[in-house]
């Protein structure tokens, strides 16, 4: 694995070949604003060109509250995925968690009437499966890929077959919504508008990337989750139970993608479970979208945000008639997350993440 | 004097191993106490129960007279015991003082955060307090292992500490930084503190210790006063017989160049330079020696040379070819032999059996391969030819690597390495972790290939061995051979000093380099 | 070394103790997953309603969903009731060997790149590439031919066209992962979502049918398909199919264990750095291992089109995803794939059989997928129930080192 440490604020890293890193990051941070700048530009000179229309897109506030409506469950799983990778368990079942949230949140809701009663539904679930992922890799020592790959696919059976046994089909019915919460003054303000006249989900998640970065990085939680995923046995070493820091991460992440989950399907009062379900992919980008921000919540969030602001792009292009075809547009963060892999800053990884910690002892 | 430490009659069974048996123990407060024994010897078992990580068998774990029963690290530090392994307990990535206060956090606004200031102000204080030198906000990752040692005395200080227990301290120091940590030993023990330190090297426990207690086989045999012994004893002791290390070593003649390396440069895993402009040449029928602290770029060097890391510059000549941009397969097949340093993790595939282990490296050699199938017959008559040459036990080359005793997989590698006929034979450390008899039998072995006019490469960071078996010995220092000797005119104490970077007379620094260029290509550095 | 040495020879390796472990963990496994399947089956019957006339019975509680019942049928109707009499391979029993035909491809992809430590999730995206790959291929070459002279081309052919468009879709992971360190896993679900994004696109503009409503490519000419051979050609399964997988099995068995190739993939697969000591060039290593992974991938794609649906049509059935667990609980072992293969190919075909006999929810089957899946991914679990019965007193453990280079 790739060895040099990059995180947004080391600005002082010494060696030659991490600099390098790191300034190719920055570059194309630097390029895509200019090329959003130029875009701007030529739009507002043009206001007929594509540019111009694009510019338009971009700017419009139905851009941006569509954006933070899609990233509400992104983002939410990305956070998740932080804690349990920082603390050394790899959850690749993210997407499973989304899904079974998803499922029961709106289950829930549907049989108490009560929208916020059927979140805590959907968290619960999303716990109980992180649960038993935990149980399973912590203390049965299995693959953390396959079984994050099993807890997808049970999910992926279980969301759609209750909603079979109990509404005869794949689909739920609809279920109230928590609607929206709309800021006076705030939100008549032009573009940003849309930060403050939104779901209180798009809220749920404003505070969700504030506190998991205050614990990450200003509680002694945050800090054993970190030393968990790096160095274990010093964390071991230094009295704190390896086990319980992974099982409290693995957990926490069961409640934010439950979060998530419960987000996602609430917000649109419905449950559809027919193929990859309406989860559809979007724990994998979440765990896309927090490696794109080298495991810092903020950075994970803005991730999200680009990548659904692509997705919400696309929509909106559709309706303007741009050229090209859907299927293309949609295609491409999936295309960006590759090219970025490829060639621009590689995220370091927990030195331990995916190893199952031993405490070499006989006796315990 | 108090005893700060007492153990009584320890014994640490694990399936199918004795690793201590009924251990006595006895330290006092204030004292520097070491534990000498060979690899194997059961110290650092007999540590981890007085550390809390192991629980014993039998017997009894006595701190300031009182018995403990310690069921976790935890429990030992509670009552004052600190432990720095011999692989630093640090998170990498983290500060100073992240990984000083790790654990035991100072934290504000009731536990909601960590008092970020507070944790710096008490590390400044305890690093002032001993008179240690540590940023507390540098990252473990960019200070040396000099340093990162003071930070795990630091953190058992932080924790209480008042008995410390260093394991192998001093395996991965220069000689200066080992004298550095000898005063700082001094400086604790001053201050009441008790220390323990492990060792295999005898000079270093009769420099440092009040008190000497020797493990062999998992048995206390015996602790003495570190002025009333000597080293023949404390050697006796160790090995349980009279120790032979001469080795006799036949003149030959050496012949043409196998190997000339000129101004070589490699870069380490994290781009940092670790071998700088290093040029040497190896003749047929001549051992060339590297000697060396751990980590000044020996591995780096021999990894260059073998063909696993590309050099930054310079060139490698193998025969009269350039291989410096030539593969490792190309290396191997020109007669490259090669007995890596790590035989876990390079040497043999440890879920291989022997059969499948004979042809690591000659899979696509035409005698074991044919239009891309592999003959596993003629594999396992090979395999069976190189057990039996080189003893391996048990002799079934069905036996998957894992199974075999350290000695036998290295015996097997050895034999491996040597049945290629080659014309080159590099070994890095190719008796570390290997029992008595295996290590003569090596030495034996490389010796007879040097008089059947083969070179030999040699790295290790055992004095004896190096200053043995080699007829020419450079010394590696900071990635440079600063020297290259006469081993047979050289004293141990000489070589010492070279490893510490110190030329004894420095002036002709620059003479001798001169020498080893124009021993080798003759021009391009000039 | 006579051929009974021979046989005897690998009869001992297929048998030796971790093998043995193996198989007895994928059965285990099977077993507790069924046996949380039946939980589940008897509560979701509770929760649903029916009438009490067709609920069943156990220990005086009505269950609207009868467990046996369901396996049943899973079972014994995905192998078109052999138990009954009158038993005719043209039933279900053809769709279950359709379905192992295209598991034992995607089954052996997956192992394949398992073998070379690579995690490919990608088989799916393989497929599909390969799939219309195969497919625009063999409509372009079918005017050049007709009749049995056709069919005997032009199925070789769209196999090899799958097979090369499935290797270079696999080839691109490999070579993000050798030369650009891309992490596999990710780059792999990608491509997935890519494949089916642009044949999607392919199929719904440049190459659509247009005489049909659905995103799909013409239909392939009859003499262009897999022909079928004793079974009937109703559920698209031809045993000439079943014969290549099971070739191509024991080749790709041959090629791990026989060749020098197979020893490359196998050292960088269980011990990188012991295989970079011993000459095997990494990269290379892995985009080879990567293509001949995305190959078989594309083999199964090719297959799909052929034999079972003649033509090219978005929503590729997820034998991709499949091809994981089966690989799993294969162990990775290319004669293990055809087991599992079987297995899952019983338990697909097995769905619709239930479906038909009862009411309940077929999802059933991907849930039993993942728990099989899980249990496998837990060897550990059944170890410790193992030791507590053969000896509850046993406290061994793997040995515990000291620490330092002390194992000897």
């Amino acid at each position: 694995m790739e060895v040099s440490p990059m995180s947004e604020e080391n600005t002082t890293t010494l060696f030659g070949r991490e600099f390098g890193e790191f300034s190719s990051r920055t570059t194309a941070v630097v390029a895509a604003i200019v090329a959003l700048a130029a875009t701007f530009a030529a739009g507002i000179a043009f206001p007929d060109s594509i540019a111009g229309t694009l510019t338009d897109i971009l700017t419009s506030e139905g851009t941006l509250s569509s954006a933070l409506r899609l990233s509400v469950p992104i983002a939410l799983a990305a956070l998740g995925g932080i804690f349990a990778e920082k603390s050394g368990v790899i959850n690749i079942g993210l997407e499973g968690l989304l899904i079974i949230s998803a499922f029961t949140a709106i289950y829930v809701t549907d049989i108490t009437g009560g929208v916020w009663i059927g979140f805590v539904g959907g968290v619960v679930a999303s716990v109980l499966l992180a649960l038993l992922f935990a149980i399973v890799v912590i203390e049965f020592r299995a693959d953390q890929i396959i079984a994050g790959l099993a807890v997808w696919l049970i999910a992926l059976g279980l969301a759609p077959f209750a909603s079979q046994v109990i509404y005869g089909r794949p689909n739920s019915p609809s279920v109230d919504t928590p609607g929206t919460i709309a800021i006076p003054v705030l939100s008549d303000i032009p573009f940003f508008g849309a930060l403050f006249d939104a779901s209180p989900t798009v809220y749920l998640m404003f505070a969700a990337v504030a506190l998991s970065w205050y614990v990450l990085n200003r509680t002694t939680f945050g800090r054993w989750v970190r030393a968990s995923g790096e160095n274990p046995k010093a964390l071991d070493t230094a009295g704190v139970d390896v086990s319980r820091i992974r099982y409290a991460a693995v957990l926490l992440s069961g409640v934010l993608a439950g979060m998530g989950g419960a987000a996602l399907s609430l917000d649109l009062g419905q449950f559809t479970g027919n193929g990859p379900t309406m989860v559809n992919g979007k724990g994998f980008i979440a765990i896309v979208a927090y490696l794109f921000g080298n495991y810092n919540p903020v950075g994970a969030f803005f991730s999200t945000l680009l990548f659904a602001g692509l997705d919400a792009m696309q929509t909106v292009l559709q309706l303007q008639g741009i050229g090209l075809p859907r299927q293309l547009i949609r295609i491409i963060p999936f295309v960006m997350v590759i090219v970025v892999l490829a060639f621009v800053g590689r995220t370091r990884i927990p030195a331990a993440a995916g190893e199952h910690y031993d405490t070499g002892d006989d006796n315990r | 004097m108090a005893t700060a430490v007492h153990l009584d009659g320890i014994t640490k069974r694990f399936p199918g191993v004795i690793a201590n048996d009924d251990v006595d123990l006895s330290v006092e407060r204030g004292t520097v106490h070491a534990l000498l024994g060979e690899n194997g010897a059961g110290k650092t078992t007999l540590m981890n129960v007085l550390y809390g990580l192991y629980r014993p068998t039998e017997g009894r774990v006595v701190i300031d007279d009182e018995e403990r029963r310690f069921e976790s690290p935890r429990d030992a530090i509670d009552a004052g015991v600190g432990m720095i392994h011999q692989h630093f307990m640090l998170v990498d990535p983290m500060t100073v003082t992240e990984n000083i206060t790790l654990g035991n956090e100072p934290t504000k606004w009731g536990n909601l955060a960590v008092d970020r200031d507070a944790a710096r102000e008490a590390v400044v204080e305890l690093s002032d307090k001993y008179g240690f030198d540590v940023d507390p906000d540098a990252r473990v990752e960019d200070i040396s292992v000099g340093e990162q040692q003071r930070v795990e005395i630091l953190k058992a200080l932080y924790r209480g500490a008042e008995i410390l227990i260093l394991d192998e301290p001093t395996a991965v120091l220069t000689p200066q930084e080992v004298e550095e940590l000898f005063e700082v030993f001094e400086e604790l023990t001053e201050q009441g503190k008790t220390i323990i330190f492990i060792s295999h090297k005898l000079g270093e426990a009769m420099r440092a210790a009040d008190e000497i207690t020797v493990l062999r086989d998992g048995r206390n045999v015996g602790t003495v006063e570190a002025d009333d012994t000597t080293r023949e004893d404390l050697a006796n002791l160790m090995v349980g017989r009279e120790v032979l290390l001469d080795i006799e070593k036949p003149p030959t003649e050496t012949g043409e160049t196998i190997l000339s390396v000129s101004d070589i440069s490699v870069d380490d895993d994290r781009g940092v330079r670790a071998v700088d402009d290093v040029s040497f040449d190896v003749s047929a029928g001549e051992v060339f020696g590297i000697a060396g602290v751990d980590g000044n770029g020996q591995s780096e060097l021999i990894e260059a040379l073998t063909g696993l890391r590309k050099p930054k510059r310079g060139g490698i000549t193998f025969r009269g070819e350039d291989v410096t941009k030539r593969s490792r397969q190309h290396r191997i097949d020109s007669g490259m032999a090669y007995i890596p340093e790590d035989r876990h993790e390079r040497g043999l595939v440890m879920d291989f059996d022997l059969v499948e282990n004979a042809i690591l490296g000659s899979q696509h050699n035409p005698a074991f391969e044919s239009g891309g199938r592999i003959d596993w017959n003629a594999t396992r008559s090979h395999a069976e030819d190189i057990i039996e040459k080189y003893d391996v036990r048990p002799p079934n080359p069905e036996a998957i690597s894992e199974s075999l005793s350290g000695g036998n997989q290295q015996k097997f590698i050895v034999g491996r390495e040597f049945e290629r006929d080659p014309a080159l034979v590099v070994a890095s450390h190719p008796t570390r972790g290997v029992d008595v008899g295996s290590i003569e039998f090596i030495h034996e072995q490389l010796l007879e290939l040097r008089s059947r006019g083969v070179a030999v490469l040699l790295v290790s960071s055992k004095l004896d061995e190096v200053q043995g078996l080699s007829d020419r010995l450079g010394v590696m220092y900071e990635g440079e051979i600063i020297d290259v000797v006469d081993p047979s005119n050289t004293t141990e104490e000489e070589l010492g000093l070279l490893m510490a970077g110190e030329h004894p007379d420095d002036d002709d620094t620059d003479v001798s380099a001169a020498d080893v260029d124009s021993v080798a290509t003759g021009g391009e550095s000039q | 070394m006579s051929v009974g040495d021979r046989a005897r020879d690998a009869l001992a390796r297929l048998v030796d103790a971790s093998a043995a472990e193996r198989i007895l963990i994928s059965i285990a496994s099977l077993v507790l997953a069924i046996a949380v399947g039946t939980v589940l089956i008897l509560v979701a019957g509770r929760m649903t309603t029916c009438a009490p006339s067709s609920a069943v019975y156990y220990f005086n509680v009505g269950f609207c969903y009868d467990p046996v019942l369901v396996f049943d049928r899973l079972f014994l109707g995905a192998l078109g009731d052999p138990l009954r009499g009158g038993w005719s391979p043209d039933g279900q029993f053809a769709i279950t060997m359709r379905e192992t035909t295209l598991l034992i491809f995607t089954g052996l992809s997956v192992a394949m790149a398992f073998r070379a430590g690579i995690f490919n999730i990608g088989t799916q995206g393989q497929m599909v590439v390969g799939g219309l790959a195969a497919a625009l291929g063999t409509l372009w070459a079918s005017p050049f031919l007709s009749g049995v002279t056709g069919t005997l081309v032009l199925v070789p052919f769209g196999i090899l066209v799958g097979a090369v468009f499935g290797g270079l879709y696999g080839a691109i992971p490999g070579l993000l992962k050798a030369y650009a360190e891309a992490n596999e896993v990710i780059t792999t679900i990608m491509l997935n979502f890519i494949a089916t994004g642009v044949t999607l696109y392919l199929v719904s503009d440049v190459f659509k049918d247009p005489n049909s409503p659905a995103n799909q490519t013409v239909p392939l000419p009859d003499y262009a398909q897999f022909p079928a051979l004793l079974f009937g050609a109703r559920q698209d399964f031809s045993l000439y199919a079943l014969f290549f997988g099971v070739v191509t099995l024991f080749a790709l068995y041959y090629v791990l264990e026989h060749t020098s190739f197979g020893y490359d993939v196998r050292t960088s697969g269980i011990q990188p750095e012991a295989a970079e000591y011993g000459g095997v060039d990494a990269a290379k290593t892995i985009v080879s291992s990567f293509a001949l992974s995305g190959a078989l991938g594309g083999v199964a794609g090719a297959l799909y089109v052929t034999m079972v649906i003649g033509k090219f049509q978005s929503g590729v059935p997820a034998y991709g995803f499949d091809g994981i667990t089966v690989s799993i609980l294969a162990g990775n072992n290319p004669l293990g794939v055809g087991f599992a293969a079987l297995l899952f190919g019983v338990l697909k075909s097995g769905t619709t059989a239930v479906q038909f006999a009862t009411d309940v929810p077929p999802q059933l089957v991907g849930v039993l997928r993942g728990l099989i899946i899980l249990f496998v991914a837990m060897p550990e679990f059944f170890r410790l129930i193992g030791r507590r019965l053969v000896k509850p007193t046993d406290q061994s453990k793997t040995i515990a080192t000291d620490g330092g280079e002390s194992n000897e």
